[in-house]
């Protein structure tokens, strides 16, 4: 499960919190949380390869231009700052996008 | 990652039943936004980033290019939904 780490291990700790459970029994409360743990982990698994598959093939398009034997160094640099720069791009999404989503709830747009 | 035992989900108790679903709910929006940003950072990636890359930083106007194309889109989305209701009436 190594791309569950990638993402699995921030998104797991943070916003899940269990939730109130003042009647549960305790064998409930557990299983409920196994439950929740393992659909955090697969959703964190889908975000991770997704991720993985867009970057592929954007930083393929851009830095394969003729495929060679084997990954030349010139491949291997811009394959690396591609990621990067794809990574900051998604950053970049992701704070506009919310901040998007947070103006247009606030203002009623959505519901 | 251990298989859960479909005799054991039936044991759950209603409380815990409703957090689950709420849950899930919860999750399942969370999971929507970040496929709409991995959507949205292809597309505008594709538009923004031209030319060969050099480094691994956004430069020039790259990172104003993404703002603009996210917010550009969002507004011809809603533009068209507003459109089409205009149609209806």
């Amino acid at each position: 499960m190594a791309l569950g780490s990638l993402f699995g291990g921030s998104s797991a700790s943070a916003p899940s919190a269990p939730l109130s459970t003042s009647t549960s029994s305790a064998s409930s409360q557990q299983l409920k949380e196994k439950l929740q743990n393992q659909i955090t982990q697969e959703l964190a698994v889908v975000n991770a390869t997704e991720l993985v598959n867009k970057l592929t093939e954007n930083c393929f398009a851009k830095c394969i231009q003729q495929p060679a034997a084997s990954l030349t160094s010139v491949d291997d640099l811009c394959v690396n700052q591609c990621s990067e720069k794809y990574m900051r791009a998604w950053n970049v999404i992701s704070k506009a996008y919310i901040t998007r989503i947070q103006q247009a709830s606030s203002s009623g747009e959505l519901i | 990652m251990s298989e859960l035992d479909p005799q054991e989900l039936s044991r759950l108790d209603e409380q815990s039943k409703k957090d689950i679903m709420k849950f899930i709910n919860s999750e399942n929006s969370k999971s929507k936004v970040q496929m709409q940003i991995h959507t949205f950072t292809d597309m505008c990636f594709k538009k923004c980033i031209s030319g060969p890359v050099t480094t691994g930083q956004l430069i020039g106007n790259e990172e104003q290019c993404i703002n603009n194309c996210l917010n550009r889109y969002l507004d011809v989305n809603i533009k068209v939904v507003q459109q089409l209701q205009n149609v209806q009436k």
